[in-house]
């Protein structure tokens, strides 16, 4: 009986792996902003999104900390 | 230790096999023929795990073959991971037959003091794959950097443990707890198991992402040769707890 079991849970198990393994993740599980950063993807790309924005465009004056009177 | 100097000290995947650096993978002059795809990967995994029981055959009619088995396979698991991951092609199906033929031996052996174990343990280690499998691919399970750092934390304390208890028996010593069929040896046995389990999880993760980035096509072989280091040593803990709750 325990035999019979395991092997029909083993069977089973198998087969949802085989069939489910080929299906894409729900958006739950892909469209996240947590998700692992394994290939340099979404969250690095916005890390430096968020470094550049604190550079102020504009063009650069030099700041003379003696000025003539 | 912050967050991120350990993630630079202990790669960005709990499995051994996915702390090599895959960043710079530049994949967008790749044919879509020569991508992963997840079809691909389980088509591997399923290979992998059919050479697996063939070895396992073999080990179980010829229990001589379970040290060599053991060390050929972790030889070539080491090759796989740190020589030549695009070459798992090769090295995987080799690692699944010698790793099989050391898991038959010791099932054999299993079977013997405690006859019915070997395919319990084989039913709850493919049950918890599908089951987690189902988990992931719902989103029931979110794996974020936080886990993996917890997972990856967890395992290398398992291993450095199991390390240490291999080098303090030359000395006829021992850490008496983790073999001990009392109940801080089953917690124990327990605790590695459910780790075992979600680096699963981390497997999952690694094969859908690259499968979605279009990753080189070897790296299927190498998605499924993450999934079967894993599975070997879920089953193997498996193993071991059942054994400790049946010598009770």
């Amino acid at each position: 009986m325990n035999t019979i079991f395991f092997s029909l849970l083993t069977l089973f198990s198998l087969f949802v792996f085989m069939n489910l393994g080929k299906v894409r993740a729900s958006k739950k599980q892909t469209d996240r902003n947590d998700r692992i950063n394994r290939f340099g993807s979404k969250q690095e790309s916005g890390n430096k999104k968020s470094a550049r924005s604190t550079i102020i465009e504009g063009e650069a004056e030099e700041i003379n900390d003696n000025p003539k009177k | 230790m912050s967050k991120h100097s350990a993630l630079n000290t202990f790669g960005r995947s709990g499995n051994p096999a996915f702390t090599k650096n895959f960043t710079n993978t530049d994949t967008s002059s790749l044919p879509l023929a020569e991508r992963m795809t997840l079809d691909g990967a389980v088509n591997k995994t399923a290979v992998l795990l059919g050479l697996c029981f063939s070895g396992a055959f073999l080990g179980w009619n010829m229990p001589i073959l379970v040290v060599p088995g053991m060390l050929i396979g972790f030889v070539l698991a080491l090759v796989t991971i740190f020589r030549s991951p695009s070459k798992a092609g090769a090295t995987a199906p080799f690692y699944a037959l010698f790793q099989g033929m050391a898991l038959g031996g010791i099932t054999m052996f299993a079977e013997m003091q405690y006859p019915g174990i070997g395919i319990q343990a084989i039913g709850l280690t493919f049950g918890i794959l599908a089951s987690l499998l189902f988990c992931y691919k719902s989103g029931i399970i979110k794996p974020t950097e936080n886990f993996k750092l917890m997972i990856v934390s967890a395992t290398m304390g398992i291993m450095f443990l199991y390390l240490i208890s291999f080098i303090m028996s030359f000395f006829g010593s021992g850490i008496g707890f983790i073999h001990s069929n009392g109940l801080f040896g089953i917690g124990f046995s327990l605790f590695v198991v459910a780790i075992a389990a979600l680096n699963l999880v981390l497997d999952f993760d690694f094969i859908e992402e690259g499968a979605e980035k279009g990753l080189p096509k070897y790296m299927e072989w190498y998605g499924a040769f993450s999934l079967m280091v894993t599975l070997v040593w879920l089953y193997m803990e498996i193993l071991r707890l059942l054994m400790k709750l049946r010598s009770r």
